[in-house]
């Protein structure tokens, strides 16, 4: 091949991810960008008036929403961490003959759609189901006693519906670590705790961050659980833009409501991955 | 700059590249804006005897349909023949169903006597959510996927007025032309009846159940009564609350300023933040009351009529006392809809007297046709001969809620139409109360 074409096959390599990149999420953005500056209404038309007014004003009306949102992805990240790495300590250090059924079990409810997953939910919690009904027959609660309608379903919906993001990479970051460095520790008279919290952990570092990354993000944007399993003091971000752009049809609202989330997830990150260290992401 | 880098290209020029590039784009996406796509189309300025396809219409057979005749003359042109397929998207709850197959009798039925496979699907849960669903196929002049959809009456008149109904073919309509009751033939929000029908007419008032709010509830203001606080249900559907919240502070809809509107937000607002309303619903507070979760709420007539009938006997329907709102669902065609032919045909259809009484004996809403009373009391007189005492009983309460009785229509009041900047004032209201 001629030389003066050499420095172009990198970027032909380049291409189709770059091509699908700007046409999916580059062109996306921009439109939304767009979108988000320009006033109207579907009668009229829209106009783009470049109204960087509009970003100020959504923070002003919907940062209640905003900071329950991030509250509740914090608990749900915090929850999924606390039940998903000892089931993938136990898969990856336990597991042996049966990893692969028991990553199956975790994976398995993904088989079903996220709403019915969701809908599932609200069966089981449901004032007189079978687990609320029986302990209110049993005397163990009082008959006004609702589980749905509050903050804890919601985070409860979304802890089910996102444990196997945790889990997964956690048990990833765990499956690569030598048990004979463990091993080694203990010959250092390290106690087992001491190995685990010295060794163990920090190997198991990256899988965290990533697993807290892939839980967290959909989960402050997340709206069906709160639709499904909440009520109106639950009302979180995502139902906002699903309000204002499905029923009040306020498109640039609900478009600057989309990059002020995306911005503050992004700093949110940021802040993260800096405490986290750089390095924690990279070891092999 | 030819010095700066080894490849073809300069990096300077690769840098001003990359600069033209987004700068298009956004300008690109700026004039995407303010193309024609987002406007209105133009009010429809159709002739009286224009036909309502625009396109020709293939069906299985490949059969062309007639050309349209443009112009003043009457002369009757042959029909056009139909496609052989209907999508028809409408509320839960809105049609008669077999409780053993689980399939719709009336539509079986048409779809054997018209040879026309309907897709019926209960699509729509709240007028604005599925509003927005399909406005960007308007907008754009593509097909919904629809050929009837059911919105309610004032729904009906931001899409008449929007330009987004086709028009519909009267010729084609005859069994409208006989049997629609006199009330619902002339509707205010669509004179004339030129794009729309009425599907079954309802009032929006309370639905309890008094064995678990132990009193009879007779107001707008028990919803908010703090005895009740978190067992309450209100609509999602914002003119539904905000009218019957108006009305409780003395205010016709129809007459309401900003000022009566604010205060009535205000009502609401206060109630919502501390933890009165269990959620707002659309057409899913059906299943809140029918298991219990909400002792009252917010209701639509004929969906109570249902529960008494089928899921939960105790409950009750009641108009409040300072007004319930009175709706009319009816069906339209959206604006190019594929298969007109066959939805103007299923159209008239629920205008046959037997199609219509079948219908409302089973979902309980008012009919608008007439003649519909007459022939449930029959019914019941045949099922009472038969031995079926039960269904005898339960028809004759269908019979009395078929059509509006006196006193309900003296206390029913009709939805305000209003303008964008009304509308959104309005909305902007409402969230507030709907989100906490």
């Amino acid at each position: 091949m001629a030389r003066r074409f050499r420095w172009l096959i990198p970027y032909l390599f380049l291409l189709p991810g770059g091509l699908w990149l700007l046409i999916f999420f580059v062109v996306p953005m921009l439109v939304m960008a767009s979108v988000s500056l320009q006033e109207g209404t579907i009668g009229t038309g829209y106009q783009l008036t470049w109204n960087f007014a509009v970003y100020p004003q959504v923070i002003d009306d919907w940062s209640p929403q905003f900071v329950r949102s991030v509250i509740y992805a914090l608990i749900v990240t915090l929850a999924t961490l606390l039940i998903g790495f000892p089931i993938a300590y136990t898969i990856a250090f336990r597991g042996g003959r049966f990893k692969n059924i028991l990553l199956l079990l975790v994976i398995l409810p993904f088989f079903t759609a996220f709403i019915i997953r969701t809908l599932a939910w609200k069966l089981i919690l449901a004032d007189s189901g079978f687990v609320l009904g029986t302990a209110k027959d049993l005397g163990l609660l009082s008959p006004g006693f609702h589980v749905l309608a509050t903050p804890l379903a919601v985070v409860s919906g979304l802890t089910y519906n996102f444990l196997p993001f945790m889990v997964l990479p956690v048990y990833v970051a765990l499956e690569k670590i030598d048990p004979h460095l463990v091993e080694a520790a203990t010959d250092l008279y390290a106690s087992r705790t001491q190995a685990f919290l010295r060794v163990t952990l920090p190997l198991a570092m990256p899988g965290v961050f990533a697993g807290s990354l892939l839980v967290f993000i959909p989960a402050v944007g997340d709206f069906i659980n709160a639709a499904i399993l909440g009520s109106r003091d639950t009302t979180m971000i995502g139902n906002i833009i699903q309000r204002l752009f499905l029923n009040t049809n306020a498109y640039p609202e609900a478009s600057a409501l989309g990059f002020v989330l995306m911005a503050a997830v992004l700093v949110l990150v940021a802040i993260y991955a800096r405490v986290v260290g750089a390095r924690g992401l990279t070891t092999g | 700059m030819r010095g700066l880098s080894t490849n073809g290209l300069s990096m300077q020029l690769r840098r001003l590249l990359t600069l033209g590039v987004t700068l298009a784009l956004v300008m690109s996406c700026g004039i995407a804006a303010q193309s024609p796509s987002l406007e209105p189309t133009a009010a429809p300025t159709e002739g009286p005897t224009s036909e309502p396809t625009a396109q020709p219409t293939q069906g299985p057979t490949g059969e062309p349909t007639e050309e349209p005749t443009q112009g003043p003359t009457d002369a009757p042109t042959p029909p056009p023949s139909p496609a052989g397929q209907l999508d028809f998207a409408n509320w839960p709850l809105y049609i008669d169903i077999d409780e053993d197959t689980g399939g719709y009798p009336t539509l079986e039925q048409f779809e054997s006597d018209a040879g026309i496979d309907v897709n019926y699907v209960e699509a729509i849960n709240d007028n604005e959510e599925f509003f927005g669903r399909i406005l960007p196929d308007l907008a754009a002049g593509r097909s919904t996927g629809w050929d009837i959809i059911v919105m309610t009456d004032w729904m009906i008149e931001r899409l008449i007025r929007l330009g987004y109904l086709q028009e519909l073919d009267h010729s084609m309509l005859s069994n409208f032309q006989s049997n629609a009751e006199e009330f619902f033939a002339d509707a205010w929000y669509d004179p004339g009846n030129r794009y729309s029908l009425p599907w079954q007419s309802g009032i929006v008032g309370i639905g309890y159940n008094p064995t678990l709010t132990g009193r009879e509830i007779t107001s707008f203001d028990d919803l908010l009564d703090p005895e009740f606080a978190g067992r309450v249900g209100m609509f999602s559907e914002m003119r539904d609350t905000m009218s019957l919240a108006l009305l409780s502070i003395g205010v016709v809809p129809e007459e309401a300023t900003i000022e009566d509107v604010e205060a009535a937000q205000a009502k609401l607002l206060e109630a919502a933040e501390r933890g009165q309303f269990r959620a707002f619903y659309g057409n899913d507070y059906y299943d809140a009351l029918a298991v219990g979760d909400v002792a009252l709420t917010m209701a639509w007539s004929g969906d109570v009529s249902q529960m008494k009938l089928y899921d939960n006997p105790d409950v009750e329907f009641v108009v409040p006392e300072d007004g319930g709102m009175l709706f009319v669902d009816s069906m339209a065609i959206p604006k190019n809809a594929e298969h007109p032919v066959d939805a103007h045909m299923m159209m008239d259809y629920w205008y046959d007297l037997e199609a219509a009484t079948t219908l409302t004996e089973y979902i309980g809403y008012f009919s608008p046709v007439d003649g519909v009373r007459d022939l449930i009391l029959q019914h019941s007189e045949e099922a009472r001969a038969e031995g079926d005492t039960e269904w005898a009983d339960q028809l004759l309460v269908i019979a009395d809620t078929s059509y509006p009785s006196e006193d309900q229509l003296e206390n029913v009041y009709i939805y305000k139409i209003l303008s964008e900047q009304e509308e959104r004032i309005w909305n902007d209201l409402f969230n507030e109360v709907f989100s906490g």
